[in-house]
């Protein structure tokens, strides 16, 4: 029962900091509310009992991309004022129409549905060391694929934001 | 042992809230933040569905390690296309740069 209270509040919290990230006025409060929201989805894989992934979460959501997302507004600040700018396009209400029409539909349909096997016993954690078998087996060239993929992107990124001579 | 569906909604509310950033933002950093809330949800619906419909129980994370990957290898091209065009354009907002627009 004390999980199901701890879940309830870290999934309050989750939804906060998402609201938080998307309705902010300013964009480094919108960072570190995506911050919050990344290690609170962290907390819900230790909740579904796997904890390698908690821990690929808090590694490089909460280390890498947070920073690299934050160098890139401290790169491209526009308001030399500190007047805030204008934050959302005049599309903003007709996207909230399609967010909501959206949530509407995809929680109706998650909890209308009657799921199989949908029991109440409590998962058996997973050891590491049968993902680790899984992702180099079975999931072998799938990984090989992903890291020529994060090696093309790490080349892409360096060409694309290199300061060229003239320029 | 909290259900199953309680997962799906608070994937399905962070994908929206996802989606309305996405569509109503104008810079492009927050866009991609934006971005990341959706991988979020995807990703959180994946471990959830494995762990309680699979009988491995481990697919669902293998998925959601791909789901990181792709999401980090993504976050840098694009950060490094923003920092590009703010060199170029002085500016961050999509809407500034619509000179592809048709």
């Amino acid at each position: 029962m004390a999980t199901e209270v701890l879940w309830w509040i870290f999934a309050a919290a989750i939804v906060v900091a998402s609201a938080g990230v998307v309705f902010s006025r300013s964009v480094i409060h919108s960072a570190i509310f995506l911050i919050m929201s990344l290690a609170g989805v962290g907390a819900m894989y230790v909740f579904l009992t796997v904890e390698f992934l908690a821990l690929v979460q808090f590694l490089i959501y909460g280390g890498a991309v947070t920073v690299l997302i934050l160098l890139a507004l401290m790169l491209t600040r526009t308001s030399v004022t500190g007047l805030p700018d204008k934050v959302n396009g005049a599309q903003a209400p007709f996207a909230a129409v399609v967010a909501l029409g959206l949530m509407a539909i995809l929680i109706g349909v998650a909890v209308g549905t009657d799921w199989p096997g949908n029991v109440s016993d409590t998962p058996a954690n997973i050891p590491i060391e049968q993902i680790s078998e899984k992702l180099f087996i079975d999931f072998g060239p799938p990984f090989m694929i992903a890291s020529v993929l994060l090696l093309v992107a790490l080349v892409g990124a360096i060409i694309l934001a290199r300061q060229e001579e003239g320029e | 042992m909290v259900p199953l569906e309680n997962y799906l909604a608070l994937s399905a509310i962070l994908f929206s809230l996802g989606v309305y950033g996405v569509l109503a933002r104008r810079n492009a950093v927050l866009i991609l933040m934006s971005v990341e809330l959706m991988l979020n949800a995807v990703s959180i619906n994946f471990v959830a569905f494995a762990v309680y419909l699979d009988p491995g129980k481990i697919t669902g994370a293998i998925f959601a390690v791909f789901v990181i990957t792709v999401a980090a290898a993504e976050v840098g091209l694009a950060l490094a296309i923003v920092i590009r065009l703010f060199r170029n354009r002085a500016t961050s907002n999509v809407d500034e740069a619509a000179i592809m627009k048709w």
